[in-house]
């Protein structure tokens, strides 16, 4: 036993008398601590209370570890001093005097290899009369008694780091004094740590030297002894319970190496040396070093490094074997030269800067030379990140590169060249928009002239010439010079307006007077770059754009020429700017009413046009924010209606406010309007709902009216959105609803159920009933509408089967509708009697229910939460919870009664099926997968069962079904399939439903279908493990469930190659190509 | 492996021949002046799909071939990724379309027995042009469209892929190989070729 201080040399026998207490409390300590941690510490406070209140002393506790702390057993020393340490730890943080601190420091430095001493030393140390010259025996005592540290066990490695790493954040000062000797001390102490853990402190720790500490003596030492860890290929094991990852280690490793600026002669070329590894990911991490290091070294230093870099960088972009190290790699380049621009204001050739930009401007002028071939895009790539650098990185790489593309340009010999060069001049110009801004851009003004603008007549001359010059036929061409010539338009302080406004002039020529080619590319980039533009100078819009548009718009369409509708296309893309918007209702709402007062105005199709595209665009606004949001509600909500009512009564000069489809496309207009304006605004709404604004001499409303004609009736489409929009709050106000709505509600209900409406009418009937019932109806009067449900469902409840008109279906399935997404008391009331229909005897009635089902949960633009619909978040799984357990039993039932042949009397009307799994397809259709996924094993035997019909009336359920599946598969993968044991039947039946029809067998698959099916096939294939990103651990290799049908499949999906629709065929190719690769075969013995 | 072109000229992928959607439908159902439903009927009655447009066939023909089963494409760039442009070159990550090694006028599909007029057999003709005469890896380029093509068409189909005459300076020997069924047979039993054949067809989607 080395290094025993005086007192503590007296051997036992020697010992002063010592009280009973305080040895047994010893001895009772080192009993339990290894047991019961509690316990021990209840003892050592105990201990602590006595020393406090002066029953014992300090020194008596020491002199009575003397027994111990010499024994042979180095686990009985180390129980001992634990023991005082739990002594010392349970005092009060100011009990100890600083010559006590003293004397413990050095007690417990003499047995720092002892257990429980350097948490003593951990407690002493953060006492606040602990002083420098204690640390720095601590920091000694550490040094020169732990050469061996790494034979110890991690946890006690663990603790001494952690007593270093506290030293070095309480007592740094002191630390970093010692100079060579604590950085030499604590590099050796850590040198050959493996542990994750521990290599977090370490690095820390050691960061801490390099960047506090004088290390020119030792830079190389210390760089080494980070270094020799990279690259780290640490992968934590699975369930880690530390939660230390291969990144946190990266992060501290690389906040080392680029700690210091004197590391670079040692990082940069070793870095640099990584760059030839094989692995992608070791090269990915030395780039992400390299970046660290160019942040954090100073400027001269990079500068020193710059060119060096470059040379072993430029091929991992111009070869580049990975995207992302080819990014990275550019992202280096353009770190330097971000440092280089560092305090420099003026361009000029003898800059760093300059230097370094050389050797790359003069390697990406070679590679442009052939601005076609595959080197070109990554020398632009370059370019790009490196212009957009700073605005000096961008002058200098401008005066070098601009004028020999020009020269090029001019030479060129094709047009394949010269688009090239001019993407080339795109690239340049972006990094132009990041570096100097747009017009929209706020702030941030850079000091220098843009070095563009030398070149502005040029750029002019060659983009105005290539989009406008060019052959019609070479679109790409084109619309590469029109991103170019849109970038400077866009480009802060570049252009004049007059130059602007040529570019669109351009583009209203291009729209108006070209024939499109191919695709039309060129004519959606216009419309796109008009809408751009229009953010930046909207002015140049309304003035150069707006006349020439609004020119050639007819005053009425004779049925021969549509292309008004391109140009109100066009129009409503770039009218979303508030000035800009005020123009175009201004031209478009005067457009509008001369249609409306002419005698023969030609189809409605253009009036329809119009409000179309007002509609379009104000939902592309925030209408609620314009302060000319008042204005277009007296022109449209209040004018027009008023006219719809006159046209209503016959008053008007034409039909246009008769047509139904004008009046949805107004009444949605009117809805946006209602919705944006005051609640003063919309109690008037409110009160005019069914009068639509006019005097009751002149018009009679809907409800009630003895006698209606169907213009009259029409008129509910507009009532039906201008309700729609109106806040809760205005219910009161609502005509007919006092003292309850009940009257109102039937007499909407009877005009739904009658049979005499036509579509548009109707079905405005059916939401106009839905909304008052759902939005309006306040929940103590919710007894109303289930009367009314009731009495529509079962009119006769003497009848044990009811037969339903069609009309009447609908009205009830809106009504429970609106009741059942409000969660109405009575919604498993509703449900049970909606699915009673379903086994109606008549067919009709079954059917029609059947179909039903879809509307149930399916999303409404009108009965929406956007206009305040009472929509309940459970209402989805709630209805999708009732009803799957009830069409399952009675699907069982249906299948049992058939298979009893024997008895004719049980046998079900064969439409039974069919209607409830057309039920289940409509409302899993409309529900989330999420939802259904617990219910699978029940669900999937119905889903199988649906694909089993054949009919051309399944079609849609079957699509419906093959959707739902299809959602399944993608995101659950086989397993939940093979979990259910389905795999083969779904298969089977997924390839039945790939066949095009076999003439005389009945079976009808739609193309539509056959790809569906040929879908789920894929993503069969493709998604056999759950997730695809899977985690780094493999599954355990076992058998695809897909591989008995292997072959099976592969066999009748070759028949399917053949099929006669191009899309089939299509799908067919992926499917098939996916189980070749996908499934892989059973492995062979031998393996 | 070294690479034996490291810059070869690359075709625009927007350049590329694409099988244009029939212009025929009406214009005013398109873009924002689509019409909604206004039937109050539960499900549309017809599918989008009417009868008659389910009935008319569609055979195969070059584009498809191009398309769909030969062109091999490393990018998603498009939504026309068809047959063939798709396969992706070995030394580099771009389709063979782009780097025009398989080309549309390249693509032929001739019956396979012109004398007798009612023979569904057809037989499609793929030429390639390498990207640079003394390529050694024609033959996997080959081998690997015509894996693809034989993975992809019905069994009435012969596949017949050769090196364009004068594009090769060891083409007729390359053709001899291609043409080989034993040979191709063997190389299909060839675990590396056929890994690099299966990354090449990876990218065809």
């Amino acid at each position: 036993m080395a290094g025993t201080a005086g007192l503590l040399l007296l051997p036992p026998r020697t010992l002063p008398a010592i009280s009973i207490g305080t040895m047994s409390a010893l001895q009772t300590f080192m009993l339990v601590v290894e047991h019961d941690k509690e316990e021990a510490k209840r003892i050592a406070e105990g201990v602590a209370q006595d020393v406090e209140s002066k029953k014992t002393t300090l020194i008596e506790t020491v002199q009575s570890l003397g027994e111990y702390i010499n024994d042979e057993d180095p686990i009985l020393r180390g129980k001992a001093v634990s023991f005082l340490t739990a002594v010392i730890k349970a005092l009060p943080a100011r009990y100890l005097s600083r010559q006590q601190i003293q004397v413990l420091t050095t007690f417990f430095c003499d047995r720092i290899e002892d257990c429980g001493a350097i948490a003593g030393l951990e407690t002493l140390q953060a006492l606040e009369r602990f002083t420098e010259a204690l640390a720095n025996e601590v920091a000694q005592a550490l040094f020169s008694n732990f050469q061996d540290l790494q034979a110890r066990s991690q946890s006690q490695r663990f603790q001494v780091y952690q007593l270093l790493n506290e030293l070095m954040s309480r007592h740094r000062a002191a630390l970093r004094d010692m100079g060579d000797i604590s950085l030499v001390g604590i590099v050796d102490l850590m040198t050959g740590e493996k542990d994750p853990r521990n290599l977090m402190l370490v690095f820390s720790v050691l960061r801490v030297v390099m960047v506090e500490w004088d290390i020119s003596n030792h830079a190389e030492l210390l760089f080494d002894s980070v270094y020799n860890y990279f690259p780290i290929t640490f992968r934590p094991p699975p369930n880690d319970p530390y939660g230390i990852t291969a990144q946190d280690l990266k992060g501290r490793l690389q906040d080392c190496i680029a700690a210091t600026s004197q590391f670079a002669p040692h990082a940069i070329p070793s870095l640099l040396d990584k760059l030839d590894s094989t692995s992608p990911n070791v090269k990915k991490d030395a780039l992400n070093a390299l970046i660290a290091c160019i942040h954090s070294y100073d400027p001269n230093t990079v500068s020193r490094y710059s060119i060096t870099i470059w040379e072993v960088l430029k091929f991992e972009i111009l070869n580049a074997q990975e995207e992302f190290l080819s990014e990275s790699s550019q992202e280096v380049l353009k770190g330097i030269a971000q440092r280089l621009s560092e305090g420099v204001t003026e361009a000029s050739q003898e800059l760093p800067l300059a230097q370094y930009l050389r050797p790359i401007t003069k390697e990406c002028n070679e590679q442009l030379q052939e601005p076609q071939q595959k080197q070109a895009k990554p020398a632009q790539q370059i370019l790009s990140s490196l212009s957009a650098a700073s605005a000096i990185a961008f002058t200098i790489i401008v005066q070098t590169v601009v004028a020999p593309i020009f020269t090029i340009y001019q030479e060129a010999d094709g047009m394949v060249k010269q688009r090239a060069l001019l993407e080339t001049l795109v690239v340049l110009f972006d990094s132009a928009v990041k570096v100097f801004g747009e017009w929209t851009t706020r702030g941030g003004e850079t000091i220098i002239e843009n070095p563009l603008l030398e070149f502005k007549d040029q750029f002019s001359d060659i983009f105005g010439q290539a989009l406008m010059g060019a052959a019609k036929e070479e679109v790409s061409f084109r619309v590469t010079a029109l991103k170019g010539f849109l970038r400077l338009s866009t480009l802060r302080d570049f252009f004049q307006d007059n130059e602007i406004g040529l570019l669109i002039q351009y583009l209203d020529e291009i729209l108006l007077k070209e024939e499109s080619v191919g695709r039309g590319d060129l004519q959606k980039e216009s419309i796109a770059a008009l809408a751009e533009i229009s953010k930046h100078k909207p002015r140049l819009i309304v003035d150069i754009t707006f006349p020439a548009f609004v020119a050639t718009l007819p005053d009425k369409d004779e049925g021969l020429d549509s292309s008004y509708l391109s140009t109100l296309e066009t129009l409503a893309q770039i009218s979303v700017e508030r000035d800009i918007f005020e123009t175009l209702f201004r031209r478009l709402f005067s457009k509008l009413s001369i249609l409306l007062q002419k005698d023969q105005p030609g189809s409605v199709a253009y009036p329809r046009a119009i409000l179309m595209t007002l509609l379009y665009v104000m939902q592309q606004r925030k209408m609620d924010q314009d302060p000319n949001v008042d204005l277009y509600f007296d022109k449209v909500v209040v004018g027009l209606c008023r006219s719809v009512a006159a046209s209503a009564s016959g008053k008007a000069k034409n039909q246009i406010l008769n047509d139904p489809t004008v009046l949805h496309f107004l009444g949605r207009l009117c809805n946006l309007l209602v919705r944006s304006v005051s609640i003063q605004k919309q109690e008037q709404v409110a009160e005019n709902v069914y009068s639509l604004f006019a005097p009751a001499e002149e018009f009679v409303p809907v409800p009630f009216a003895q006698t209606t004609n169907v213009d009259q009736e029409r008129t509910i489409i507009i009532s039906t959105y201008l309700l729609a929009g109106l806040s809760k709050d205005c219910g009161p106000r609502i005509p007919h609803t006092s003292p309850d709505m009940s009257a109102l509600l039937a007499d909407i209900s009877r005009r739904s159920v009658s049979n005499t409406t036509e579509p548009a009418t109707h079905l405005a009937f059916l939401r106009h009933q839905a909304l008052l019932a759902n939005k309006f109806l306040s929940k103590q009067d919710l007894s109303i509408a289930e009367n009314l449900f009731d009495a529509l469902v079962s009119p006769d409840p003497s009848m044990k089967q009811q037969v339903l008109s069609p009309a009447t279906i609908r009205t009830v399935f809106w009504l429970s509708k609106a009741l059942v997404i409000r969660l109405a008391p009575t919604t498993t009331h509703i449900l049970t009697s909606l699915l009673a229909l379903l086994s109606s005897v008549d067919q009709q009635t079954s059917t029609t229910a059947a179909r039903g089902f879809s509307i149930l949960l399916s999303d409404d633009d009108v009965l929406s939460t956007t206009n305040g619909a009472i929509i309940r978040l459970l209402s989805k799984q709630r209805v999708f919870t009732t009803v799957i357990p009830l069409i399952s039993s009675c699907i069982r039932e249906v299948n049992i009664a058939g298979s009893n042949e024997s008895d004719p009397s049980t046998k079900t009307p064969d439409h039974i099926k069919p209607a409830h799994l057309t039920a289940l397809a409509g409302i899993i259709s409309t529900i989330s997968t999420a939802l259904v996924m617990p219910e699978l094993p029940t669900l999937l035997p119905l889903l199988l069962q649906s694909l089993d019909l054949q009919t051309a009336e399944s079609v849609a359920v079957r699509t419906a079904t093959l959707d739902t599946l299809a959602v399944i598969i993608r995101d659950n993968g086989v397993v939940v399939i093979d979990q259910c044991g389905h795999v083969q039947s779904l298969v089977r039946r997924l390839l039945k439903t790939t066949t095009a029809a076999v003439p005389g067998s009945g079976a009808v698959n739609t193309p539509r279908l056959r790809v569906d099916a040929l879908n789920c096939l894929f993503l069969l294939a493709t998604r056999q493990s759950p997730s695809n990103n899977a985690p780094a651990a493999r599954p355990p290799p076992s058998l695809s469930p897909l591989l008995p049908v292997k072959n099976q499949v592969l066999r009748s999906l070759r028949a399917v190659l053949d099929d006669p629709k191009r899309e089939v065929r299509k799908a067919a190719v992926d499917a098939r190509g996916a189980w070749l690769r996908d499934v892989d075969d059973a492995p062979e013995e031998e393996d | 492996m070294e690479m034996q072109n490291s810059n070869p000229t690359i075709l625009n992928a927007a350049d590329l021949p694409t099988r244009l959607r029939p212009t025929a439908r009406k214009p005013d159902h398109v873009g924002i002046f689509a019409l909604p439903s206004l039937s109050p009927d539960f499900l549309p009655e017809a599918s989008s799909d009417s009868e008659d447009e389910n009935l008319l066939e569609e055979p195969i023909d070059e584009q498809e071939i191009y398309d769909i089963r030969v062109v091999l494409i490393l990018d998603l760039i498009s939504d026309h990724a068809d047959l063939i442009a798709t396969i992706s070159d070995p030394e580099h990550p771009i389709s063979l379309g782009e780097l025009a090694v398989v080309s549309l006028p390249d693509i032929s599909i001739k019956p396979t027995l012109p004398n007798v007029p009612d023979s569904p057999l057809k037989t499609v003709t793929v030429l390639i042009t390498p990207t640079i005469t003394h390529c050694s890896l024609a033959t996997v380029i080959g081998l690997g469209v015509r894996v693809r093509l034989e993975q992809s068409l019905p069994p009435r189909f012969r596949v017949d892929v050769r090196i364009k005459e004068g594009t090769h300076s060891t083409g007729d020997e390359v053709n001899k190989q291609l043409a080989d069924k034993e040979r191709v047979a063997a190389a299909l039993e060839n675990g590396a070729l056929m890994g690099v054949v299966a990354k090449m067809i990876e990218t065809c989607r």
